[in-house]
């Protein structure tokens, strides 16, 4: 009766004079889109079989477009945006074109400092994690938890 | 004798209710002896149906608006035309479709679709109408090492404005995947959403940054919705213009409002709310119901359309003034089948798609009908999903099963018979002995229906009308000869007859019944075979004449006459040219060589003679066109069936093909349904040809031997055929003509456990109906009971208060001829987590009525029960009891616990064979167990260690188990009993893995096909399991050789069929749950294999030139295992 019932009480709701509801509800569904299709005084209930689609073509995407998702974890992805933002800010106020962050950090990775097992060769502009990583000032390294910093390295591996 | 008979025929031929033939007749099949073994071949025999997801675009081309309907693993694509829906493409995904979205890119005339899997994969796929191909335009893995699965689904949702698509694929994580300016999509990234227990995202329109409306609940339960915008440059989410606190309890699903209205619509159980950035903000009450579904009636968004839970369809109208939502209104429409999704089509039109029932076609009327309702069904779409059990029905113990499933859930819960073949429905019979031939005539060339039915016997012949009460009576066609067996009847060309005889061809008025003109065959000769067309005739006497004559000014012109060298067995000359009374070829069946001869009209030439080899003669020939391809077919008198494919100018045959239909002659003659062509073989085992997908299919008849069958359509009714039996003519309309025949039994309360009982000739199932009153909601439990042919209802229990049938079969007991129904119930009580009381009832069937003769409280669910050993066996929480038949001393019965076995989690299913019993637990996979007699004790021999959550097992033989478990896997497991060590000896071994990705709840021993004895195949054994999608699959195990060269098969396919938006047929396959993902083994993908025979003849050379092995034998292979199913 669930179904039974719930029509019943749904009709119930709109119908306390049923002669009103009918010309609402009627006045409601006036104009529905149409553009064409369904006009037919009598819809074909069968209009043929599907056809199985077998796909014999090649179906690798154009290139550049199989898509993944940037590993660096999202503390660190905002740490370096706000960090590149500052040095935005350096970079206007200093010679501009000396601006690769990539040697920098490649430096640093040079003085042993940084934990990463993974030599950073230094590219620019890279969107791998592991060479952003290394963009974090020393400081920055240094106020991080262990607990933290082993995060990272999982991270970014 | 005439008289008597004349006054006979009309009562009994008197078209009665439709009755259904039910009953199937065929020689015994040879028993499957053979036992199953850990090669697995696993093929869909009715493919998913319950509808996930639809939506309306402009996909397969700029002015083209189409349906695109997601069926869980495959998606169907549909035209919306002036006629109606018209169906284009069925499209297999490898994934399980979690969320289907079109859009359309900036400076694209056409929609792209976006399809995420739930493994994590997706594509975005264009339509190249040029070549009807799908192309990539997109991939790629969605996937996250760390993170947890969201509970309330996956969420993928696309930018109005086309700048991301975002998903919710774990909670506290937004992916985005950016487009860039010329519409690419870029590196997809995750954002941090602070919401862990999100409802619904939506995209909000107009916005000048992507903004996304979220509804979600705190951790007080309390329900919110709050508006981020997506900073794209900083990968990080703005705060939004507007959020909303402490909506409806229930609230669930957001609807965004197209610009420039703009803002959302919060869909809850009790208030419908519409709020914006403006603080714009409207509510209207109403009748407490969860809405599930909704769709969009106008382009600006100013009215929808919503589906609840029961059913009911409301609309949702968004009054507005200068742009300015000024109130809501909701109105009730009517009833549909529960909605997963709607689609608004166009004119008033509407798609219902449904998990729980049939989806629907349903328009919109402005005035309602007598019950109120707005709504008018145009179509249902057969849903079998959810199948929540079933079981294998062989009324006729020959190896061909039907299976009963329990469909549908609530309110759209039924029965479901499903059988593989064509059922004739009886209209009329009368008893008549000796008919030799049967065929329609109608009273003028261009009458759209037949008016007389010829019906020859070996010295007369009679004739047949119908009368204005529409029946059939005895009538006279006084130019026609009724004192000779008649060999062929036809209407022909200027409102003519045509009666070939022995002696001679005549030629007969419609309007004067008289004859017009005679043939008269030679003396010392007459005719043997013949046929002809609307205006041609082709006979043949005996000495290998052949005789060609032509209708021309009401004459009949003997045109051409040859000998051939032996004597002619068949003819026809059916038109498959683009003239549909005339023919240009003609095929003819000969003695001595047995060849079939193809001949070009009018001059009788030889084109083309095809040997068929062994000493059977061509007993009857067809020239036939279905699906606009020509094909000769000849059958021989053994039962066996050639096809060719005829080259209809050239006369040229090409792929030919042998089947086994029958064991004896077979007659063939085309016949149409519902405007197609097909052809009905008769014989001992008689079988509709047909085509589908541009390739012949055979379907068995429901009929006993049938010797001749001609169309009869008639006013009264329509595409009906009459059908010559042994000792009957009777008249009776055909089912769809489709592999799989489906019946309903509406139930309107949901059947969730099914038994059939031979003996007693009922099926019994467990069901229950949920009641819902103004102020609480509540279910009542029934067993039922049905007859097993007619499926009349003939009896029912109704079970305690809160009291759930969990499982019924069908035993019986030692010392006791009777054989019971077993239920097995729970008391589930709303303030207990585990059932820990329920019972076992055992009932007798006495008078159509279920008895109930004993009860036995159990401490806990009864959720399997098996008979075992003349015992009871049941599952019953975490212990296995097995139960003794005791008798009383007052002759009563009881049932006595005789021994147990305890350590399960739950055990949730079980199965027995012999002693040994196969435990499927909720969260323990297989065990094994045993039953020792001499000490009256169950003990466990063997598990499986891994820890999967089992949904069904069944046991393949003695040694092998088959289960199915929640993340869409099936295995398979073997006892180590020849092991070393004990330890060894005590673990279940997995030997074949495979990802089915579809819910099993069902796996049992049966087929859905007839048995060929002389068919390789007719020795395989078969599993057959229903899922909750609606799909019947079959599992069949193959002898290792066959397993060997299919695996070499598939691996050879998966290089020229490819996954569409490239997705990997592999990984696909590959078995996958929470801990592991392991390539598929020792499972093949029969849907793959099969898909060869879909193949053009180049590409299958290519893939029998990678194979080794000829195209034809490969072809005869693969079409043998579609006839597993």
């Amino acid at each position: 009766m669930g179904a039974d019932g719930g029509g019943g009480g749904g009709r119930k709701n709109s119908s306390p004079a049923a002669k009103p509801a009918e010309a609402r509800v009627g006045s409601l569904l006036a104009g529905l889109p149409s553009r064409g299709n369904f006009v037919s005084d009598n819809i074909a209930s069968s209009m043929g079989g599907l056809q199985v689609y077998v796909c014999l073509h090649e179906t690798a995407p154009p290139e550049g477009q199989v898509i993944d998702t940037d590993t660096t974890n999202i503390l660190i992805r905002s740490l370096q945006l706000s960090k590149q933002k500052s040095e935005a800010k350096d970079v206007g106020s200093r010679t501009p074109g000396e601006s690769s962050k990539g040697k920098r950090s490649a430096s640093r990775i040079s003085d042993g400092k940084n934990p990463s097992k993974r030599p950073n060769t230094g590219s620019t502009a890279g969107s791998s994690s592991l060479e952003e990583t290394s963009v974090f000032s020393e400081q920055t390294l240094q106020s991080f938890t262990d607990e933290l910093i082993a995060r990272l390295i999982e991270a970014s591996e | 004798m005439l008289c008597t008979w004349r006054g006979e025929v009309p009562a009994s031929l008197l078209l009665t209710s439709s009755r259904t033939l039910s009953t199937l007749h065929f020689p015994a099949a040879a028993e499957t002896a053979a036992e199953m073994s850990v090669w697995n071949y696993v093929v869909t025999a009715h493919k998913p149906t319950s509808v996930t997801h639809s939506c309306v675009g402009n996909f397969t081309g700029p002015n083209q608006l189409n349906l695109i309907v997601a069926k869980c693993t495959r998606i169907e694509i549909h035209l919306l035309t002036p006629q109606g829906l018209q169906p284009m493409i069925d499209v297999p995904i490898y994934g399980r479709i979690a969320t289907l979205e079109l859009f359309r890119p900036h400076n694209e005339t056409q929609d792209f679709l976006f399809i995420a899997t739930e493994r994590y994969k997706f594509c975005v796929l264009q339509w190249d109408a040029e070549k009807s191909e799908l192309l990539t335009r997109a991939m790629g893995d969605v996937s996250d090492r760390i993170g947890r699965p969201t509970d309330n689904g996956q969420i993928g949702i696309i930018d109005p404005d086309c700048r991301l698509i975002g998903l919710h694929l774990y909670d506290g994580l937004f992916k985005v995947i950016p487009f860039d300016i010329k519409g690419q999509l870029k590196e997809a990234f995750n954002i941090r959403l602070e919401e862990l227990q999100v409802l619904d995202i939506k995209f909000l329109y107009g916005c000048v940054k992507p903004t996304i409306v979220v509804l979600y609940q705190d951790n007080k339960d309390a329900r919110h919705v709050k508006t981020y915008e997506v900073a794209l440059k900083d990968k990080d989410f703005v705060e939004g213009p507007w959020s909303q606190n402490n909506l409806d309890n229930g609230a669930g699903l957001l609807i965004p409002v197209p610009a420039p209205l703009g803002g959302v619509i919060i869909i809850g159980e009790e208030t419908i709310v519409y709020c914006n950035a403006n603080a714009t903000f409207r509510a209207i009450p109403i009748k407490q119901s969860i809405i599930r579904a909704y769709g969009r009636v106008d382009p600006d968004g100013s009215r929808y359309l919503l589906g609840d839970n029961t059913g009911i369809l409301h609309l949702l109208v968004l009054t507005h003034e200068r742009e300015r939502v000024t109130g809501l209104k909701i109105e009730y429409l009517g009833e549909t089948s529960i909605a997963s999704s709607i689609s608004y089509l166009d004119n008033g039109v509407v798609y219902v798609g449904s998990r729980f029932g049939d989806s629907q076609l349903v328009k919109l009327n402005l005035q309602a009908d007598t019950s109120g309702s707005y709504v008018e069904v145009l179509e249902r779409y057969v849903n079998l999903g959810p199948i929540v059990d079933f079981c294998v029905v062989d009324l006729d113990r020959q190896g061909q099963g039907q299976v009963v499933t329990c469909s549908g859930a609530f309110k759209d819960g039924s029965l479901r018979v499903v059988r593989n073949g064509i059922g004739i429905n009886e209209q009329a019979s009368v008893e008549l002995q000796g008919i030799k031939g049967l065929w329609s005539l109608k009273s003028s060339f261009n009458d759209p229906y037949d008016m007389y039915l010829v019906v020859s016997f070996i010295s007369e012949t009679r004739f047949l009308a119908m009368n204005m009460e529409d029946e059939l009576e005895e009538t006279e066609i006084e130019g026609f000869d009724a004192q000779t067996q008649t060999l062929f009847c036809q209407n022909a060309i200027s409102d003519l007859l045509v009666q070939v005889t022995a002696n001679s061809v005549r030629l007969v008025s419609c309007t004067s019944r008289e004859l017009v003109d005679q043939w008269n065959a030679p003396e010392g000769y007459s005719v043997n075979v013949a046929s002809a067309n609307a205006s041609q005739v082709l006979l043949a006497t005996g000495g290998g004449h052949l005789v060609y004559l032509e209708i021309r000014d009401s004459k009949l012109v003997e045109v051409k006459h040859i000998q051939l060298e032996h004597e002619i067995s068949c003819v026809d000359l059916n038109p498959i040219g683009e003239n549909p009374q005339y023919s240009s070829l003609a095929a003819v069946g000969m003695w001595t060589d047995i060849s079939v001869r193809i001949l070009s009209l009018p001059d009788l030439e030889l084109k083309r003679k095809e040997t068929l080899g062994g000493e059977i003669v061509p007993r009857s020939v067809l020239l036939c066109t279905l699906e606009g391809i020509s094909y000769l077919l000849c059958a021989l008198g053994d039962g066996h069936l050639f096809s060719f494919l005829l080259n209809a100018s050239s006369g040229d045959l090409s792929d030919r093909k042998k089947v086994s239909l029958g064991t004896q002659p077979i007659s063939l003659r085309t016949f149409s349904s519902k405007g197609t062509t097909h052809v009905f073989a008769s014989s001992d085992r008689p079988t509709v040809i047909y085509s589908s997908n541009k390739k012949l299919l055979y379907s068995n008849v429901n009929l006993k031997e049938v010797n001749h069958m001609c169309p009869f359509n008639t006013a009264a009714i329509p595409d009906s055929l009459a059908i010559a039996k042994e000792g009957e003519l009777s008249i009776g309309t055909i089912d769809d003509i489709q592999k799989l025949h489906i019946r309903t039994i509406p139930l309107n309360e949901q059947a969730r456990r099914i038994c059939h009982q031979e003996q007693s000739r009922t099926l019994a199932f467990c069901s229950f109906k949920h009641n819902q009153t103004s102020i609480e909601e509540s279910e009542t439990h029934f067993v039922r009971l049905l007859d097993h042919q007619t499926f009349e209802f003939l009896s029912i229990y109704q079970l305690d208060p809160y009291e759930h049938g969990c499982s019924i079969i069908s035993c019986s007991f030692s010392d006791d001829n009777n054989v019971y129904y077993c239920v097995g119930t729970a008391y589930v009580l709303p303030e207990e987590n585990e059932p820990t009381k329920g019972r076992i009832l055992v009932f007798a069937v006495e008078d159509g009525r279920l008895q109930l003769i004993v009860e036995k409280e159990t401490k806990g669910a009864v959720y399997s029960l098996n008979a075992f050993n003349g015992k009871l066996l049941a599952a019953i929480n975490q212990k296995i009891q097995l139960y003794k038949w005791m008798l009383r001393e007052d002759g009563s019965h009881e049932l006595q616990s005789e021994c147990g076995h305890h350590g399960h989690i739950l055990a949730l299913y079980t199965q027995t064979r012999g002693d040994f019993i196969v435990v499927g637990d909720l969260m323990k996979s297989i065990s094994l167990l045993v039953y020792k007699h001499e000490e009256s004790a169950i003990e466990e021999l063997a598990r499986d260690y891994n820890a999967n959550w089992m949904s069904a097992v069944e046991m393949l033989d003695d040694e092998i188990y088959i289960g199915a478990e929640n993340n869409y896997n099936i295995f398979t497991v073997r006892k180590n009993s020849d092991a070393a060590t004990d330890e060894e000896r005590g673990r279940l071994e997995v030997v074949g893995e495979y990802h089915l990705g579809e819910f099993v709840n069902r796996l049992r021993h049966g087929s859905l096909v007839m048995r060929l004895p002389d068919s390789e195949m007719g020795q395989i054994p078969t599993v057959i399991f229903g899922t909750i999608n609606g799909v019947i699959g079959i599992i069949a195990s193959l002898p290792h050789d066959q397993y060997v060269f299919l695996e070499k098969l598939q691996s050879t396919l998966v290089k020229f069929i490819k996954g569409v938006g490239n997705l990997s047929h592999e990984q696909w396959r590959s078995f996958h749950n929470d801990k592991k993902t392991s390539e598929a083994r020792n499972f093949l993908d029969g849907d793959l294999i099969e898909s060869f025979l879909d193949l053009s003849r180049s590409k299958m050379e290519e893939v029998s030139k990678g194979m080794g092995v000829p195209v034809e034998e490969l072809s005869k292979r693969v079409e043998e295992l579609t006839r597993l199913h």
